[in-house]
């Protein structure tokens, strides 16, 4: 059962599948969402759910990670994974706190529209392969 | 946590894949447990003790705590 590729457990080969599935959904929702903004001005109601429609993919990550952690079997990978977790909480807690000051100055525009949740799975998963290379 | 793994597998020309095998763990994990990386929790100590036919206490060695002291 070694951690590459093509040898991933079901489990984390499902886990995978859906982490991917979650980034993407995030991915066209947000597209959507900013367009429909632009072209329709909708009203106040409308634009509070289109917000609570963004959240779907983070809470789906939770939940999909949370599964895993539940099922996965091998306790050094679930270590080496919560490890990975807590690098993606890490650095898009700090990126999140640094663009939030640099962007409260009126004359920096939002140059890089950076989502968090794309910045927390990409985080998690380098540092997972990192973690796997340090461990191979 | 020092151990005697590599030893005890090595006497039965295992691979640390095949040992992984055994205990249905990634190869990572028996690696990370041999160099001392990892501590394994009760349940796959025991797994690996009956697996050696050995106590847990002849395959992990406790490292020398100060202000532990041995009972009696």
């Amino acid at each position: 059962m070694a951690l590459c590729n093509r040898q991933l457990s079901p489990l984390q080969r499902r886990t995978t599948q859906l982490f991917g599935a979650n980034l993407a959904l995030t991915a066209t929702l947000t597209v959507a969402a900013r367009e429909f903004y632009k072209q329709t001005h909708p009203a106040f109601v409308t634009v509070y759910l289109l917000a609570t429609l963004l959240t779907l993919p983070v809470i789906g990550v939770i939940v999909v990670v949370g599964r895993y952690l539940t099922r996965e079997t091998d306790e050094f990978v679930r270590m080496l994974v919560v490890q990975a977790l807590l690098w993606g909480i890490g650095v898009t807690f700090t990126v999140d706190t640094f663009l939030n000051g640099l962007f409260a100055f009126p004359d920096i525009y939002r140059l890089i529209p950076i989502l968090n949740l794309d910045l927390f799975c990409v985080t998690c998963g380098v540092a997972l392969r990192v973690q796997l290379w340090r461990n191979r | 946590m020092k151990n005697r793994l590599r030893v005890l597998r090595a006497e039965r020309g295992w691979s640390q894949a095949d040992l992984a095998v055994r205990l249905e763990v990634s190869r990572q994990s028996v690696n990370a447990i041999e160099t001392g990386r990892f501590d394994p929790s009760l349940p796959l100590a025991f797994k690996l003790a009956r697996l050696f036919d050995r106590s847990i206490e002849a395959i992990f060695l406790e490292d020398s705590l100060p202000g532990i002291q041995e009972p009696g």
